[in-house]
């Protein structure tokens, strides 16, 4: 363990000849990933034929076993094991000398980096292109779902485009883009130098493309693509075709992904707070992301474990939910909800963290009850691991279960409205900015409450009796997931844009988005309830003519709603190049990351902060959240990990 | 609080209120209910509608004022009061909800509990779901395509699936219950109204799903008597009509001579221009095969969907009626 110098970060160092080839990066991938494919082709083959079973080349055995290694492959080509394979080695540990730390040109965020705010910038890219490309899915489907009958997709893509919409949605942009914004702004709220474990980080980040690789290809391969619905309920996905196995796997990676981060974000939080900065001294953000990687840590095992299930039932021939087997068939959803429950407060509490830094500081005002919203943060962490099966009250599960789940169901909405209030008596009396981030704050608070409230309906099981499986269904997680989580997305973006590239969005552009996706969100989601509650099920290419024009006209809609989103990838794209040079503190906020340069310096803080008081004194004479003056030590060596 | 923003705020909140109670009352939100079950279950939709448009409407009034009144100037700088907190505003606003969602709480289990009660003579009908149809069998052996009961009697339905999770659920009489293989779930309606409503899968089953339909028909006691005691007749017609209804061929499947125009499977009605393309032996053999083995020939264009169940399922006698009936009536 040697320091070393930090004035100059050394460029990485340019690699000549053949070492091109064996350094790590693209040119390494492109010969590392074709080599652990043909691992995973050569080996099944090798002992299929060796043991004559036939047919030797068995497709779904193939690509589970290739979906495994390829990956592998590409992440050793990119570097992501470059250190631990080194370490595992046994040779003498190489100086750390940060070459892989920050970004010096835009080559930078192509490789395996180990600068939190680097990661989170890649981390929201490659999120925001799923997004869009998930946006796309639905819009071709709404296309078709324009007029009742068969137009454009035969049912086996119809049930594809809705299989793929959802997950990519969810497991490849809203879970993936809060882990993003907490990447980036988590270590500088702390005040520290960066995440605990810097190549975990950047390792979970290579995950995210090949889990979203993995299910954009499982919709074009042979046979066809995923086609069960994002819940993949069994027994009907063991027997999907091939694409199945890629939708499983590639909910794995990006399992993989999450639970990594949401590791990283506990220790970093437990372990690197700066001096002063105890537990009821944090922003809510913080806490936000630290219940909702608690979340993570315990909960997605458990999808991962159901995916795994129906694989092996499928590939292995084991029978975990094979009723004519002795499977017990609704243990997959007993086990998928288990996670995909607490999934929802996953997409959830870090948009509430969002939510509470922005309205506090557009309003001026000191956060209101800030205790008690940090508890009501962990109440939901609680309670949310005991109100799943209230997406099972019509699957016949053990009756006695119901009335208890929907008791636990209506309490959690008792937090969660501890929360909507304390926003509102946040503002209330404040001095009240209008910028885009506070549109799209209280935006997610109106949305949220028609969510919130839908719910209640859900969780009164003979509601939800008569509105499972309905459009009503797909209305309410619209309001939740849209009008809630995509809503807190784009109020960070905005928010932190400045930080994170240092320069400012076009206010009027901004605006101009937060109000053509409010309305055209509404105009597209809103008439659910209506068609869903009249008797219009869920995932249907073909319906009663009688909802024709309701069903049009939110077509239409949603077109306008994908419309909305060029906006905001203008102004994003341009502002980023072109946008006028912002401030360091634009918003004048007290959190620790808008004290330090926008963008900030590559180890964040020249001065370690010490914390003094609360981070939302605004309108307390004299109050401070943290002092500057001890000059920070230079970064070690080998350090973390 | 001064009094004048009290009184403004209420006038908001107000208003807010009478918009939604107009909008929960213009628009008929629920289908015209023709079980007792429904009737109970819109009672419950109705209360919770209520307290949630108070909710809702405080909230918007809260929102709608804060927008209104404590908008900063382009220039003002100043901060707004450092109020931190008010224990006794979040005693409140923690015990006031937790009340109305356990009022809610109770209605619903009060509900549920009369909703799950099949009384001491129901009548009781076996559903069985498969990929793509449904069948419910009467107690006296005989099976339909459709449901037929009666007004007034507690039916209680033993439902179940031959292949993966279906749905069964009637809008109108609100009732729903997922068809599990190998388990055996109830529900109990006991209609109110007489009609004809249909009869939807709401659980993502595969691709003819959107067209796994039926219908229920609700009689009079005295209609449903003469209904059972024509034994609920197999449908006129060759006996291969009746395992193409039995089976739900024409979920997918178009064909003339049965009426089917289902249009995820190939189309049935050319079925010897299929044969001939396929050249894989004679019709009846090549229509026997698609049958029991569907995976050994694909038609072009199609995805590979068909059911691999009918083989096991169908005896062998019912199947070469199928055959026959489908190679005589095909072009």
């Amino acid at each position: 363990m040697t320091s070393l110098e930090v004035t100059d970060h050394h460029a990485p160092p340019v690699p000549i000849g053949l070492r091109r080839l064996t350094a790590p990066g693209w040119l390494r991938v492109l010969w590392v990933t074709p080599l652990f494919f043909g691992i995973g082709l050569g080996l099944p083959v090798l002992v299929r034929w060796l043991a004559g079973w036939q047919p030797v080349w068995k497709g779904s055995v193939l690509v589970t076993i290739e979906l495994v290694t390829t990956p592998i492959g590409f992440l050793a080509g990119i570097g992501g094991f470059d250190y631990w394979a080194h370490y595992a080695s046994g040779r003498p540990t190489r100086p750390e000398d940060h070459s892989g730390h920050g970004a010096r040109s835009w080559r930078d965020y192509f490789r395996v980096n180990t600068d939190h705010k680097v990661i989170g910038i890649q981390y929201l890219v490659t999120t925001i292109i799923f997004f869009c490309i998930g946006g796309l899915l639905a819009m071709l489907f709404r296309a078709e779902l324009a007029q009742p009958g068969d137009q454009y997709f035969n049912p086996q893509t119809f049930n594809v485009l809705i299989s793929n919409h959802a997950a990519l949605m969810i497991f490849l942009f809203v879970i993936p883009a809060f882990a993003g914004l907490g990447n980036y702004v988590i270590p500088l709220m702390l005040g520290a130098a960066d995440m605990a474990f810097p190549r975990l980080n950047a390792l979970s980040f290579w995950l995210l493309p090949i889990a979203g690789t993995m299910l954009l290809v499982g919709m074009v391969v042979p046979g066809g693509g995923p086609s069960a619905g994002w819940t993949c309920y069994a027994p009907l996905c063991s027997h999907q075709p091939l694409g199945q196995v890629f939708f499983n796997m590639g909910v794995q990676w990006a399992g993989a992904s999450s639970i990594m981060t949401a590791l990283n974000f506990l220790v970093t939080i437990i372990t690197m707070r700066a001096p002063g900065m105890t537990f009821w001294r944090m922003p809510l953000l913080v806490w936000a992301n630290f219940t909702t990687s608690m979340l993570v840590v315990i909960a997605t095992p458990f999808i991962a474990g159901s995916q795994f299930f129906v694989l092996f039932d499928r590939v292995l021939h084991t029978n975990f939910f094979e009723a004519s087997g002795g499977g017990y068939v609704l243990g997959y959803q007993h086990i998928f909800w288990f996670y995909s429950h607490p999934a929802v407060y996953i997409m959830m509490l870090p948009g509430f963290g969002i939510i509470s830094e922005v309205i506090s500081v557009m309003s001026r005002k000191p956060i209101f009850g800030y205790r008690l919203m940090a508890l009501s943060l962990m109440a939901i962490l609680v309670l949310g691991f005991s109100v799943w099966a209230h997406h099972m009250f019509v699957a016949g599960m053990a009756g006695w279960l119901r009335v208890p789940m929907m008791v636990t169901s209506m309490v959690i909405a008792v937090p969660t409205g501890i929360k909507i209030f304390s926003w509102l008596a946040t503002m209330w009396e404040g001095r009240i900015r209008f910028s885009t981030p506070m549109l799209f704050a209280l935006g997610f608070l109106s949305m949220f409450v028609i969510g919130g409230l839908s719910g209640i309906y859900l969780a009164s099981v003979p509601i939800d009796i008569h509105a499972s499986d309905t459009y009503f269904i797909v209305a309410h997680i619209h309001y939740v997931l849209f009008g809630g989580s995509v809503f807190t997305i784009f109020c960070g973006i905005y928010y932190w844009f400045p930080k994170m590239t240092g320069r400012m969005y076009d206010e009027r552009l901004g605006q101009l988005h937060f109000w053509l996706t409010f309305i055209g969100f509404n105009l597209t989601f809103f008439p659910m309830h209506y068609i869903g509650l009249q008797g219009m099920p869920r995932r249907v290419a073909d319906y009663a003519g009688r909802f024709a024009d309701i069903n049009l006209f939110i077509s239409i809609a949603s077109f306008g709603l994908g419309a909305s989103t060029l906006v905001f990838l203008y102004n994003m794209i341009r502002s980023w190049a072109h946008g006028p040079i912002a401030e360091g503190n634009p918003w004048r906020s007290m959190t620790l990351e808008w004290q330090v340069s926008s963008p900030p310096p590559v180890f964040n803080f020249d001065e370690i902060p010490q914390v003094v008081g609360s981070p939302y004194e605004y309108g307390v004479p004299g109050a401070r959240h943290a002092i500057f003056g001890t000059p920070a030590p230079e970064p070690v060596a080998g350090a973390a990990d | 609080m001064r009094r004048g923003s009290l009184i403004q705020l209420t006038a908001i909140a107000l208003v807010a209120g009478a918009i939604c109670t107009a909008v929960a009352l213009a628009i008929p939100w629920l289908p015209v209910d023709a079980g007792k079950e429904a009737h109970r279950i819109h009672f419950v939709f109705w209360f919770t509608t209520i307290i949630c448009i108070g909710v809702f409407s405080v909230v918007a009034a809260v929102l709608i004022y804060s927008v209104w009144k404590f908008r900063a100037g382009p220039d003002d700088d100043s901060d707004g009061p450092p109020v931190h907190g008010h224990t006794g505003i979040e005693i409140a606003w923690t015990a006031v909800p937790a009340v109305l969602v356990t009022a809610i709480s109770i209605v619903s289990a009060i509900v549920l509990a009369q909703n799950g009660d099949a009384g001491s003579n129901p009548l009781i009908i076996k559903v069985t779901a498969q990929q793509f149809a449904w069948t419910f069998t009467y107690p006296d052996g005989t099976t339909q395509g459709s449901l037929t009961i009666p007004e007034g009697r507690h039916t209680k339905l033993d439902i179940t699936s031959k292949d993966v999770i279906h749905s069964f659920w009637v809008p109108q009489l609100s009732q729903k219950q997922d068809a599990v293989p190998g388990q055996h779930n109830f529900l109990v309606i006991t209609p109110t109204r007489t009609g004809t409503f249909p009869v939807i899968c709401t659980e993502l089953c595969g691709l003819g799903h959107s067209v796994m339909r039926s219908h229920v028909t609700i009689m009079t006691a005295a209609g449903f008597a003469a209904f059972q005691r024509s034994g609920g007749k197999a449908p006129a017609g060759p006996p291969g009509l009746a395992v193409f209804q039995q089976n739900g061929c024409g979920g997918c499947h178009t064909f003339k001579p049965a009426a089917a125009t289902g249009n995820v499977g190939p189309d049935l009605d050319k079925l010897k221009q299929f044969a001939a393309q396929a050249g894989r032996g004679p019709l009846a053999a090549f229509i026997k095969e698609s049958i029991v083995t569907p995976a050994a020939y694909v038609a072009p264009g199609f995805p590979e969907g068909m059911p691999h169940i009918y083989g096991s399922q169908i005896p062998a006698g019912k199947l070469d009626q199928l055959v026959q009936y489908l190679a005589a009536g095909s072009k």
